[in-house]
């Protein structure tokens, strides 16, 4: 019940953080995309099936408020980003911060190719994202990631 | 043996979900059109939500603007440091405000210009994926605000609403690679189709696309490009550009990009059409 506050909690403060962006830079989605930070730290504690829920929870929302004419596109994209994070996270010891970096990197591209792949699929005119552009998001993705998993670890050891 | 049941189970929630996705997805792209239940209660709930963030990220830079311009004043004199910021804020009120009702009469004189219903909207939300350009704005359909209701600036043609809740309502925006509009050359009177090409690129140029122009057409670098009102959306003869650039396209027809008049990165306030009529034709360009 406390896992499924918290992550409701993180995808709100995503469309708080998403939103109060817009007014500092044009077009903040550009560079930085809180709702996959959110989806993959959850992959990475709670495993697969806790990462997908969050995954498909969080798209919908960042379909519904910030994306386009058609629903679903983020849902299903992260869905499948945080399937294949859990997955990873079962595997290998994913536990330091640039380990952890890495896979927010890693996480932002499949995330942006995906959600590319699924919109020529289904017809939806969508703007790509040139390679300097998704490097330069996926790796400001990962410093922000980075370093918001270790507050957030390092907050939750000292409550323990 | 537990985490083969595991990792079977979350096969399986995987296999569901992208099917249930797939299915709500399929069920858009084929229905063409309307507004899920999902959608517009997120919009409600989230609508208001975004609009106190504004404030307050508006509030925090005025705060913050104040104190910078007012510190070496107070080292200075306090007295006196009292006395001009209090000049200031009165100023900065007043300036605000004047910007505010330049930005409103703006708008009324396009309201005039106009002869539809419109009603203003502020904008209350912005695009957060690269792939898309929406903005949602705190007017929705307790305000006669409609599916595909045409969107302008006192600038020129915003684009159309495409999801409408009580209260508030999501815009695509012209630069929108999925959104388009008939229109013509307004000198020349060529025909066309403006799309979106917003390149994603941080430094990308956010041009239209002016398509289906034949090669040998009378089409010039500054010409303006205005709404024909073919496409059943956009009323006839709003400002929607100004030709930027004309290359020799891959086919029959001609590569034009129009720099659009809507400043879309600074708009605030919009103008929404109430319950558009496609027939309705305006009876001069509106600039």
């Amino acid at each position: 019940m406390s896992r499924v506050f918290w992550t409701g909690l993180a995808i709100g403060a995503a469309v708080l953080v998403e939103t109060a962006l817009a007014y500092l830079v044009a077009s903040p989605g550009r560079y930085l995309d809180p709702f996959l930070l959110v989806v993959v730290y959850c992959a990475l504690v709670g495993g697969e099936t806790y990462g997908m829920l969050a995954g498909a929870t969080a798209g919908w929302v960042q379909d519904a408020l910030f994306g386009g004419r058609v629903l679903g596109i983020s849902g299903l994209s992260k869905l499948l980003v945080a399937f294949g994070v859990g997955l990873a996270a079962g595997r290998f010891l994913i536990s330091g911060a640039a380990a952890r970096a890495l896979v927010v990197l890693l996480a932002t591209v499949a995330d942006a190719l995906l959600v590319q792949w699924l919109a020529s699929v289904f017809s939806v005119q969508a703007a790509g994202l040139g390679p300097l552009a998704l490097l330069s998001r996926a790796t400001l993705n990962a410093l922000v990631g980075g370093l918001l998993f270790a507050l957030v670890d390092r907050r939750l050891a000292a409550r323990r | 043996m537990a985490f083969a049941v595991l990792a079977q189970r979350s096969r399986l929630l995987l296999a569901g979900l992208v099917l249930l996705h797939l299915a709500a997805i399929s069920h858009q792209v084929d229905g063409g059109g309307g507004v899920s239940l999902l959608q517009r209660g997120l919009i409600e709930v989230v609508s208001p939500v975004q609009r106190a963030v504004s404030a307050i990220v508006g509030g925090v830079g005025e705060l913050w603007r104040g104190w910078a311009f007012h510190r070496e004043t107070y080292v200075e004199n306090r007295r006196l440091e009292e006395r001009v910021r209090q000049l200031e804020t009165e100023l900065q009120a007043h300036s605000v405000r004047a910007q505010e009702a330049e930005r409103l009469r703006e708008l009324l004189s396009l309201r005039k210009a106009v002869p539809l219903q419109t009603v203003a909207a502020e904008v209350v939300g912005r695009e957060g994926v690269p792939w898309f350009r929406t903005l949602t704005i705190d007017r929705g359909e307790s305000d006669g605000i409609a599916l595909d209701a045409p969107v302008m600036s006192p600038t020129g043609v915003v684009g159309r609403v495409f999801a409408v809740g009580p209260h508030a309502a999501r815009v695509q925006v012209l630069l929108d690679r999925d959104s388009g509009a008939g229109v013509l050359v307004e000198r020349s009177r060529v025909p066309g189709v403006v799309t979106g090409q917003v390149s994603g690129q941080a430094s990308g140029a956010e041009d239209l696309v002016l398509e289906y122009v034949p090669e040998r057409s009378d089409v010039a670098v500054g010409d303006v490009v205005v709404t024909s009102g073919v496409d059943g959306i956009y009323p006839k003869g709003l400002v929607v550009g100004r030709v930027r650039y004309i290359g020799k396209g891959s086919g029959l027809f001609r590569d034009i990009r129009v720099e659009p008049s809507a400043r879309f990165d600074r708009l605030e306030e919009v103008l929404v059409v109430r319950h558009s009529k496609p027939a309705l034709d305006t009876p001069r360009s509106v600039q």
